[in-house]
Order: structure tokens, then C-alpha cells, then sequence
């Protein structure tokens, strides 16, 4: 069963492309992720499935219901955190939790208690009076993603949700994200121009450019795209070393300064049995390093460019364009 | 209902927050009020100018105009809290809620109502100070017709903002058609003593029956021109009309 099905799915504005033309399927459950550069299409793609902009040809369903002909049954069961900011700001986090709420169709002390216990979640439950315009953008995102859970949505979108923060506050919303799909099986659709975001987080992933899907599976699937893991042994003995054999090893290279370089499909999984092979041949194992291609040379392998290419000064680039259009 | 009453509560609680903000919103029609209508009500303080005036005093017989005059002006603010609102992202925020749009939205309106019938109340008892001849009596009545008033120009204004892209540009189009709607309202000098072409413009000004309204219960018959039941319903059927737009238009919003 799918949470969202996506088909040919083209928006333009005005003569612009913007989304080309996806397919995609994301399982109930599951974190699906679509990464991709800024620019790339996923905020477009994140409007549609969520009734705000409408596509203009293709189809998407999204928990159960068609974004055209039941805009409302979708609206009734998903919930969103926008790539900007959406929050009352002269309004207390309590009050923009208890508004949303209101407009969802809660009340009452089930109301109440709900907002205790998600503003606990997102440990603002002592900032709940204060308004939010006072609030630093970690504590911003985290009464948003508070918000977006009030009403127990089956879909959860992310859009870029930790775009701007500091590593510290990316790596806490991480742990929110990570558990609210842990104790409420929620399927949730994340957008992100961090390749560690999506690599930490999705089940699976997407990866967009200029309107288009250019890959899509689970980390490991995309890197093995540009190839497999490589791990490099330094041995104790110098001389007369020889290659390690086993099936899981798919290349053997004994490196000029002495150094065994093997190439495997999944390096965590092949070290401990390059250890205990080790052991039955007697070699003496004394360094070891290795590399796993990122998502980043995924990225570079199909498009040519890195996604790193427009980093963080374009994302405030592109956020400052936002605001003078409208 | 939920919407309604949730994005009602919403306005009131804004202008709470915000009190401080009050006392910038009433010192516009606080200006005309002591140096417009101070001054000029000595230069009108004999009995020629005062039958022209409905045998009234000049303060008096301006009240109503200053009073309609907040309430025009607040109504706006309303529409501008559209505009902030899609600059700080909230209307994204309730374009995806499964709630009634036209109901979000009138009670956006009833909201900013009540607001702007505060301020006018205000307005309305800071001249009760200074002019002599208002009936208190009137006063209740009075907020009923600001109410409409208020209910017309904040759909009026909120359709508008929908529309626009830059809180500068509303606020022009706020400043071009103030003064013009004020002048041909009724509200300095009767409309008896304009020129026919004005006399025409002052016809169709909604302001003009608000004012005219407003005189009925705060002054008397002698400086009414309508009776009052063509002023409240010219003034209840542009409410509905501009709500009915107002509603219908965010129906269809979407965003960027
Ligand atoms: N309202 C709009 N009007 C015109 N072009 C737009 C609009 N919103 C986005 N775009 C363009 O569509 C493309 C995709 O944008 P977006 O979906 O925001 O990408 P992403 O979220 O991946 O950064 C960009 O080239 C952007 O400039
Ligand atoms: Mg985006």
C-alpha cells in the first residue's frame, strides 16, 4: 500500500518547466527523501501533493486521495513544515499550537493536552508563552514541526527542514524526525539539499535535478551506481603480502607502498569477515581505513556538478529572491 | 463555525498583543478631529454658518465624519495583515488546513471588524469630549452602523490584498482613495452645497451613507439627507457584496 503515488507529474509557471515530468511511489511508512540541489524542483513538488499550487498535468495521490478532484481529503490528513517560515509570529507558541488545533477540528482538554505533550516533545514547553517573534529559527522549526503533528497526520511533508541551522540543532530535529516515525509509523516525505540529511533519515531517496528524477533507492543502492566500498589493510608483514579471497571481496590490489586496497559492496558488512579471514590466514591486520562513495559522487557522476556546488550563500540567495516576489 | 470563530479569535488576539499599536492608528483621525474640526468650529460659530451646518455646531455636525473616517482607515489595516501574512508565510498555514476557506475568512473579517469598531469607539467618545451637542443616546446605534461600515471595507480590503504583492502598493492605493472618499462623503460640508459633479460622486461614496447613518442617531434628523433605512441598506448590501467577493476570492487563492 502507498501513501503517495505520483505519475507524470509537470508543473509550469507560466512557459517554465519547473517539475518535468515525475514518477514516484513512497510506501506507507517509510521516510522517502528527495534530494537535489537548489532550484531543483522539490518545493514545487511539495506545493502540488500538498493542494497548495495546482499541477498542471499528471496525477498525485496522496493518503488515499487524488490533490485535484478531493483537495480536502488530503488536506484532512496531512500535515507540512514549509522551507519557510509559517508561524504567527505576534501569537505564544501556545497559541499558535492551540489555533491550529482550532482549525483542525480539536478542542477541549484532548486539545490541551495534545499541545503539553508535542510542545515537551520539542522541549519548548517552557517558552509556550512567549511570542514567537522572540524565538530563535531552531525553536521556530521545532514549534513547526510541533504544529505539523497536532492533528496526527498520516503524510507528513518536510520541506528543507533544517535548512540554515547549526549542527547542533540539525542533528536534535534528526532525533524528533527519527522517533516520530518510531512510535507513530507515520509515512513522511522529506525534502533536502543535505546528502547526511537524507542518508541519516530516508528509507529511500530521490535524487532531483532541474525537474527531474535522476536516481532513486536506498543509499546503499545509489552508491553503488559510481561503485562499490573500498577498504585499504595495512599489514604487519611488509613483504610477500598477498591478496585476500573470499566472494564477497569484488577487487584485490596490493598498492605499491604495501597496502591492500579491496573493493566490496558494503565495507560495515564486510570488515568483521575480512577480520575473521585475516585471523585463519595469520595476517596481522594493523591499519585500517576506508571509503565509501558519498551521495555527493553519486550526484557528481550523473550530472557532472556537485551538489555542494550551491551551497549555503545561494540557499540565502535564493531565500531573499522568495521574498521580493511576493 | 471552527474556522470562523478560530481565525476571529485569531484577529482579536493579534490586536491585543499589539495594543501599543492603537494609539498609532487613532492619532490620524485624532489630527482632524482637534486641528481640522477645533479650528474651524470657531470660524463657523455664528448663526449663518450654523444653518448651513443643520443649525448645529461645526464639531458636531463633523463627528460623524471623523468617526467614519477611523473606521475606513482601520478596515485597511486589516487588508495589510493579508499582506504581512503571506510575507510571513501564515497563509500558507491556513490555505493547507482542511477547514472552510469562506468561513476562515469571514471570521477573519468579523475579527478585524470588532477591532476597528473598537478604535472607532474610541475615537467616538474622545469626541464626545469636545463637541457639544452629540447625543449619547445614539452612541450604541451609531457602532452598529460603523459595524457595517467596518464589515464592507475590510472585505473590500482583504479582496484587495489578495491581489497585491507589496504592502507599499496597498498602501498607496489606501492613501489615493482616502481623502477623495472622505471630501466627498457629507462629512466637512453637506452635499447640498457641492457642484452637481460632485454631488454625483458623492452619491455612489459609500462613506456618504455611513456618515449620513451615523448622523441620524448622533445628531439629529435636521443634517440627515437619507432616510435611514436607504443608508443601512446601501450599507448592509455593500457588505454582503464585498464579503460575498471577499470569500469568494480566497476560495481560490494559491500560493506563489
Ligand atoms: N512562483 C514561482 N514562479 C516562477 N518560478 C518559480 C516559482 N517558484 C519556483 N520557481 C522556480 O522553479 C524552480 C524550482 O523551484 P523550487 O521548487 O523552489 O526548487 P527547490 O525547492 O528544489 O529549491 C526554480 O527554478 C525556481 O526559480
Ligand atoms: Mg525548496
Amino acid at each position: 500500500m502507498y501513501a503517495i503515488e505520483v505519475e507524470n507529474l509537470v508543473k509550469k509557471y507560466g512557459d517554465f518547466e519547473a517539475v518535468k515530468g515525475i514518477s514516484f511511489k513512497v510506501k506507507k511508512g517509510e521516510i522517502f527523501a528527495f534530494l537535489g540541489p537548489n532550484g531543483a524542483g522539490k518545493t514545487t513538488t511539495v506545493h502540488v501533493l500538498t493542494t497548495l499550487l495546482k499541477l498542471t498535468s499528471g496525477r498525485a495521490i496522496v493518503a488515499g486521495h487524488d490533490v485535484v478532484k478531493e483537495p480536502m481529503e488530503v488536506r484532512k490528513r496531512i500535515g507540512i513544515v514549509f522551507q519557510d517560515p509559517s508561524l504567527d509570529r505576534e501569537l505564544t507558541a501556545y497559541e499558535n499550537m492551540y489555533i491550529h488545533g482550532r482549525i483542525y477540528g480539536l478542542g477541549g482538554n484532548e486539545l490541551k493536552n495534545k499541545i503539553m505533550q508535542l510542545l515537551k516533545f520539542v522541549e519548548l514547553w517552557e517558552f509556550k508563552d512567549k511570542p514567537v517573534k522572540y524565538f530563535s529559527g531552531g525553536m521556530q522549526r521545532r514549534l513547526e514541526i510541533a504544529r505539523a503533528l497536532l492533528h496526527e497526520p498520516e503524510v507528513l511533508f518536510l520541506d528543507e527542514p533544517t535548512i540554515g541551522l547549526d549542527p547542533q540543532t540539525r542533528s536534535h530535529i534528526w532525533e524528533y524526525i527519527k522517533t516520530m516515525k518510531e512510535e507513530h509509523d507515520m509515512t513522511i516525505f522529506l525534502t533536502t539539499h543535505y546528502m547526511d540529511e537524507a542518508e541519516q533519515l530516508a528509507d529511500r531517496i530521490a535524487i532531483m535535478d532541474h525537474g527531474k528524477i535522476i536516481a532513486e533507492g536506498t543509499a546503499d543502492e545509489l552508491k553503488k551506481i559510481v561503485g562499490n566500498d573500498v577498504i585499504y589493510l595495512k599489514l604487519e608483514a611488509l613483504e610477500d603480502v598477498k591478496c585476500l579471497k573470499a566472494e564477497f571481496i569484488r577487487g584485490c590490489k596490493i598498492l605499491p607502498d604495501g597496502r591492500v586496497r579491496l573493493e566490496v559492496v558494503n565495507a560495515a558488512e564486510a570488515l568483521p569477515k575480512i577480520f575473521d579471514l585475516a585471523k585463519e590466514q595469520n595476517v596481522k591486520i594493523i591499519e585500517v581505513t576506508y571509503h565509501r562513495p558519498t551521495l555527493n559522487d553519486v550526484f557528481l557522476y550523473l550530472t557532472g556538478r556537485e551538489i555542494r556546488d550551491e551551497g549555503e550563500t545561494n540557499t540565502l540567495a535564493s531565500r531573499i529572491r522568495v521574498r521580493m516576489r511576493r | 463555525m471552527r474556522a470562523l470563530t478560530t481565525m476571529a479569535y485569531r484577529q482579536l488576539k493579534r490586536f491585543i498583543r499589539a495594543r501599543s499599536r492603537v494609539v498609532g492608528m487613532i492619532i490620524n483621525p485624532l489630527i482632524w478631529l482637534v486641528f481640522f474640526g477645533l479650528g474651524w468650529s470657531k470660524v463657523f460659530d455664528n448663526p449663518i454658518a450654523r444653518s448651513i451646518f443643520g443649525g448645529v455646531d461645526y464639531l458636531t455636525f463633523l463627528a460623524p465624519g471623523i468617526f467614519a473616517m477611523t473606521i475606513f482607515n482601520q478596515s485597511f489595516i486589516g487588508g495589510v495583515s493579508v499582506i504581512w501574512d503571506k510575507q510571513f508565510g501564515f497563509l500558507k498555514e491556513v490555505l493547507v488546513a482542511p477547514a472552510s476557506r469562506k468561513e476562515g475568512i469571514l471570521g477573519r473579517i468579523l475579527g478585524d471588524s470588532l477591532v476597528t469598531l473598537t478604535q472607532g469607539m474610541i475615537i467616538l467618545l474622545l469626541t464626545f469630549l469636545l463637541a457639544e451637542n452629540l447625543k449619547p443616546s445614539g452612541i450604541l446605534p451609531a457602532l452598529g452602523i460603523g459595524f457595517l461600515l467596518a464589515v464592507a471595507f475590510s472585505g473590500f480590503g482583504v479582496s484587495l490584498a489578495l491581489r497585491m504583492e507589496s504592502m507599499e502598493g496597498f498602501q498607496m492605493i489606501m492613501m489615493v482613495l482616502m481623502l477623495p472618499l472622505i471630501f466627498l462623503s457629507g462629512a466637512m460640508y453637506p452635499i447640498d452645497t457641492m457642484p452637481s459633479w460632485m454631488k454625483a460622486l458623492a452619491y455612489i461614496n459609500p462613506l456618504t451613507y455611513a456618515v449620513d447613518g451615523t448622523r441620524h442617531f448622533l445628531v439629529g434628523e435636521s443634517v440627515t439627507k437619507f432616510a435611514l433605512t436607504t443608508d443601512v441598506g446601501v450599507l448592509a448590501l455593500l457588505a454582503v457584496f464585498l464579503v460575498g467577493i471577499a470569500m469568494l476570492e480566497f476560495e481560490k487563492a494559491t500560493i506563489g
